[in-house]
């Protein structure tokens, strides 16, 4: 048997790691340190917590913060829509990779392109409410981006029709790597469609529920700037702001990455605290498995 | 050589190409031109100066969107490089000057205006050759032109910079100077006072009187000047490059221009707004002789007379022999906004906060019924307000500029 210092693991592991260092351990402390002073292009004086105090008392924040909340909402939608659709599928429908293809299709789509297409769609007088007029459902032909009511709503469900693909072909792909013969013994034992998805079928997919619900969660909290940037930048009137929007207005238009390193100190941290009991959770439940 | 401009000035690209080529071979140096986003046109130049990293040539909006870079060092003042009498010629606008240096040279001509369809003005029973010059007619045009079927005013919202044009329109009505607004931004004037939050509750009542498109808070800016291209909107706000586009659509006869009419009781009310695009040069540029010389080559009387021939935008440059001009309402832009007696574009003062905070929510919620004018006015307080406590640094380098526009 070969035998080697106990050091030689850690040395082939030192590239990666002052890799994964400096991509992101390098730009965390850059943001922290940021975030407590005034910076002016590329450096600037210690200001303490005044960033911070700034922020958090800064109604828009605050606006922006419950704009994330309410998009939150839309987890749930996404997880019901994403198992339906993939328990749907699983019974192999006729043409099923067919309707399987088309509903991931948006999630491979870039957001832009989705954002521009829609915000387009969604005008007053765009292509949907022309339809609706056309129909005779002129009561509904609403200003679906530019009502201050209706524009968040607008774009979360734009955020649904294109994420949802996501956790579909997520949950597929694991039903498919599942033992039929139980879904089947439960089918002979005369449990039927609802009975089989609720009993037998969605219990088998704990894990990946989990983890979609966390990926969702980071998504609705830190990945929909595209969408708000495309459709409405913010508006009518901040009415769809989020963190990442105050962030970026911050960072690129207000000249003041101090307080936008605040913003993003804030949201790290925020993340990290709801994300961090959910793998706990889940690994709780991993050893309950186990034993 | 970072640049924009082919964004609103199409084939701006080709007559660049072109002078960098002449200049390449009368001189033997390489000038490489970039054309930058829009959204990232300033904070690009201040990120890249930050890290020592510059263009030699930078792309400059006037007003605030370059001096806050002047302030921060980043940009060269140009009076030691280039000569006194084309630094002046250039027609870069007293937003260029900070301590007594000028900052920019002026490119291409951007007057901001007004304009109107004839052809629905004459139908509506409106003189078209002689637009309304005060509120109680333009409100009995936009009247009579409702009447006639026609959608009085067309705009979009959704993106903001035609919020910002409303605003600096008509801010400057109730100023006797650029420096007033620099006082409004600063809180050395108060927003709350009816004074300055008119403008919002102008735009508040054309659109409860129904003189505006129904969405105008769905569409961007652009979209909003094409319904006026398209003959669906009898008045719009727009910028000088846009004129010669609009002209084509609806034909060159069709389209006149007029300063907005007055309400206020300010010396600027009523005058026609003159703004640039313009250039200036690194403070970390090593070559800033070559730079300088190439910002003087693109001033040669005969690459100012090519801006014109080849692009048709309005050279910034005073020097320039307007009579060349055959078109008639291109020929009152030019004699009116660019050489009458005009003000200076005050929305180029604004800072972005106020922009991103105030400009954009305040119009916004003004067409979505959320504000009146007077909360439009106090939501402006506050964020003025919010940007002296975030901005203390600045609000001195502020103040020495509102003075300097008050000369």
């Amino acid at each position: 048997m070969l035998r080697t210092s106990r050091f030689v693991p850690y040395l082939y592991l030192t590239p990666a790691a002052l890799l994964l260092a400096f991509t992101f351990g390098y730009p965390l402390i850059a943001i922290f340190d940021f975030s407590v002073r005034r910076i002016r292009g590329a450096s600037g004086p210690f200001v303490g917590l005044e960033n911070y105090r700034q922020v958090l008392n800064d109604s828009v924040f605050h606006l922006s913060v419950a704009h994330n909340a309410q998009l939150l909402l839309a987890v749930p939608i996404l997880l019901g829509i994403g198992l339906l659709l993939a328990i749907l599928l699983y019974e192999r429908p006729r043409f099923w990779p067919l309707y399987r293809t088309l509903l991931f299709l948006p999630y491979i789509l870039a957001v832009p392109l989705i954002g521009v297409v829609f915000s387009n769609m969604l005008q007053l007088n765009g292509v949907i409410n022309e339809i609706l007029r056309a129909i005779g459902l002129r009561a509904l032909a609403l200003d679906w981006l530019g009502s201050a009511g209706l524009a968040l709503w607008s774009v979360m469900g734009v955020i649904i029709w294109r994420e949802v693909g996501f956790g579909m072909t997520l949950f597929l792909a694991r039903l498919q790597s599942l033992n039929e013969e139980v879904t089947e013994a439960a089918r002979i034992d005369g449990a039927n469609w609802w009975q089989r998805a609720i009993y037998v079928t969605i219990p088998q997919l704990r894990g990946v529920i989990e983890f979609y619900i966390v990926v969702s969660i980071i998504t609705m909290l830190a990945w929909v700037f595209s969408y708000v940037y495309v459709m409405t930048r913010g508006g009518p009137g901040n009415a769809t702001i989020v963190i990442e929007m105050y962030l970026y207005n911050f960072a690129f238009r207000n000249a003041l990455p101090g307080v936008a390193s605040a913003v993003a100190v804030i949201l790290f941290l925020f993340t990290l605290a709801l994300t961090i009991p959910l793998f706990r959770l889940r690994a709780q439940a991993l050893e309950e498995d186990r034993t | 050589m970072s640049w924009w401009g082919e964004q609103e000035a199409p084939g701006l690209e080709n007559w660049l190409k072109g002078s960098i080529a002449l200049f390449e071979k009368e001189t033997g140096h390489k000038v490489i031109p970039t054309l930058q986003d829009t959204t990232v046109v300033v904070s690009e130049f201040q990120t890249a100066s930050a890290a020592n990293n510059a263009p030699d040539i930078q792309y400059l909006w006037n007003g605030i969107y370059h001096m806050e870079s002047v302030w921060l060092g980043y940009v060269e003042p140009l009076n030691d490089w280039i000569p006194e009498e084309l630094l002046k010629a250039s027609n870069a606008t007293s937003l260029s000057i900070f301590g007594g240096k000028q900052y920019r040279l002026g490119w291409y001509a951007v007057p901001y205006m007004w304009a109107y369809n004839k052809e629905m003005f004459d139908r509506a029973g409106l003189n078209a050759d002689q637009p309304p010059k005060t509120w109680d007619e333009f409100l009995n045009a936009c009247d009579r032109l409702k009447a006639s079927g026609v959608i009085p005013v067309v705009g979009g919202l959704k993106d903001g910079p035609w919020g910002e044009w409303f605003l600096g329109h008509s801010l400057t009505q109730n100023l006797d100077s650029a420096g007033e607004a620099i006082d409004l931004f600063i809180g050395a004037r108060d927003w709350r006072d009816p004074l300055h939050w008119e403008p919002w509750a102008r735009l508040e009542a054309l659109w409860k009187a129904g003189y505006l498109n129904d969405d105008l808070n769905s569409i961007d800016l652009y979209p909003g000047i094409d319904l006026f291209g398209a003959g669906k909107g009898a008045i719009t706000i727009i910028v000088g490059p846009l004129v010669p586009k609009m002209q084509s659509l609806l034909g060159a006869d069709k389209v006149g221009v007029m300063v907005m009419p007055v309400f206020g009781k300010g010396k600027m009310a009523g005058k026609p707004l003159a703004d640039t695009q313009g250039l200036g040069i690194s403070s970390q540029s090593k070559h800033k002789r070559i730079a300088a010389d190439f910002l003087i080559f693109l001033n040669r009387p005969e690459r100012v007379s090519a801006l014109w021939e080849q692009v048709k935008q309005l050279p910034a440059n005073a020097n320039w022999d307007g009579s060349v001009i055959t078109d008639p309402v291109i020929k009152q832009i030019w004699q009116e906004w660019m050489h009458g007696d005009n003000v200076p574009y005050v929305s180029n003062l604004m800072p972005t906060l106020f922009w991103t905070d105030a400009m954009f929510v305040n119009s916004q919620k003004i067409i979505a019924g959320e504000y009146n004018g007077e909360q439009a006015g106090q939501n402006a307080y506050e964020v003025t307000q919010k940007w002296i406590a975030q901005n203390p640094d600045m609000v001195e380098k502020y103040r020495q500029w509102a003075t300097e526009l008050k000369l």
